[in-house]
């Protein structure tokens, strides 16, 4: 499963009920919804794939991960395009 | 006699000899400073020299100085076609960077080729696309895209009573935190000309330019005032977003912290140039300041509704923790 981790030096600002976000690695700057947000929150503490992020995001708001799961899901695009989050390659090993 | 900006006596630009205008214009040119920067414009062209004494009026006449940010020069078209459809054009730093207007339009060339260097070159300040005026100390920014009435109301608030720091650039200056003068003319298009010039029949026009790429421009002089006080910084007050709808009654709405947020980051001219400064100063300025949306198509209307939420600004600012 892919992992995803959180791009260094990122700045957010809340923005009312919006957040504003800025990516130095891209200069690229975003409004962000709060479901975005706390994915950059997770993964914060390090990479993590999206079922563990759903599984922490349940946990922290009392919701089973599927609904937190469909409730994510449309934010990764803008959140990958904009460099605030990249996917993480697994380092492939040597077979034998 | 030349003008150093240390000599004793400056003479503004509308009363020095046409003649000895022109020849320091032609020659070593001669230095706008509006504010924030200084021009320095160079030309061969009799007719700019014309132009530019009437729309930059009550600028002090300074043809010699030791730094200018900007270096602009205005050239008549040579060879042949100088007789049958004579031309300027415009270089600044060894660039043309736009087509070459008829040689009786040179005045639009070099304000529309300023504004273009300025916003290449101003990286210390952040560049807002906005209309700015002054009252109290505190900066009125009305962000707005092309066609959005910005010019108008600038224009209309500069002569009752405000202060004009931009018609173009709300120029924010991230290291002492004000907003800074780039105090040119008012360009003002199509049925606006004739708007202003009904609401401020004293307002000093330069002429009018059919035809351009943006239809009818003329160029409304910034008043004394606003040239004398050019130095002096505003500090953040308020942002209004204008849109000029025809016969739509006027419309105050307060915004989201989001949307001011969006219309003063996504309509800079160099936002993405400053990276994270531009980001924080942006942020910066959402916290300090209330922001309205303004449609209106009554100028007299709109400026009594700004005229009347300005209290509220003043009393936003002197409230303490802000």
């Amino acid at each position: 499963m892919a992992r995803y981790a959180r791009s260094e030096g990122i700045l957010i600002e809340a923005m009312g009920h919006l957040w504003a976000a800025f990516c130095p690695a891209t200069g690229e700057t975003t409004l962000l919804n709060t479901e975005s947000v706390s994915i950059l929150e997770v993964l914060e503490a390090g990479a993590a794939d999206e079922a563990t992020i759903c599984d922490l995001l349940a946990e922290d708001c009392g919701v089973d991960a599927a609904t937190i799961a469909a409730q994510i899901e449309g934010c990764w695009p803008s959140l990958i395009e904009v460099g605030l989050v990249r996917e993480v390659r697994a380092a492939r090993t040597m077979p034998g | 006699m030349s003008n150093s900006p240390d000599s004793d006596c400056i003479r503004a630009l509308e009363d020095v000899n046409p003649t000895v205008f022109a020849k320091a214009l032609a020659s070593r040119g001669v230095f706008l400073d509006v504010g924030a920067i200084t021009l320095h414009a160079q030309s061969n062209s009799d007719l700019l020299a014309l132009q530019l004494q009437s729309v930059y009026a009550a600028f002090p006449f300074v043809d010699r100085t030791d730094w200018a940010e900007v270096h602009v020069q205005i050239s008549r078209s040579t060879g042949l076609r100088r007789w049958i459809k004579p031309q300027v054009i415009l270089r600044c730093d060894g660039q043309q960077p736009f087509e070459p207007f008829p040689a009786d339009a040179p005045l639009p060339l070099f304000e529309w080729g300023c504004n273009w260097m300025i916003g290449q070159r101003l990286n210390d300040l952040l560049l807002l696309h906005a209309g700015a005026v002054e009252r109290d100390g505190l900066a009125l920014v009305l962000p707005a895209t092309p066609g959005s009435g910005k010019s108008t109301l600038t224009a209309a608030l500069s002569m009752r009573g405000w202060r004009l720091l931009s018609d173009e650039f709300g120029a924010f200056d991230p290291d002492s935190g004000t907003f800074r003068a780039l105090l040119k003319p008012v360009a003002l298009k199509n049925q606006s000309i004739e708007v202003i010039r009904d609401f401020a029949p004293h307002a000093r026009f330069g002429p009018e330019f059919p035809k351009t790429r943006k239809g009818t421009v003329a160029h409304m002089a910034a008043q004394a005032d606003a040239v004398a006080r050019r130095h002096e910084d505003a500090r953040p007050g308020a942002f209004v977003l204008p849109k000029w709808v025809a016969g739509s009654p006027t419309r105050w709405e307060p915004l989201a912290e989001s949307m001011l947020f969006g219309a003063l980051a996504f309509n800079a001219f160099n936002y993405s140039v400053l990276g994270a400064t531009g980001f924080r100063a942006v942020v910066s300025l959402v916290r300090q300041c209330p922001g309205w949306q303004l449609v209106y198509s009554d100028l007299d209307d709109a400026l009594a509704t700004i005229d009347a939420a300005w209290s509220e600004v003043r009393r936003h600012h002197q409230e303490p923790s802000r």
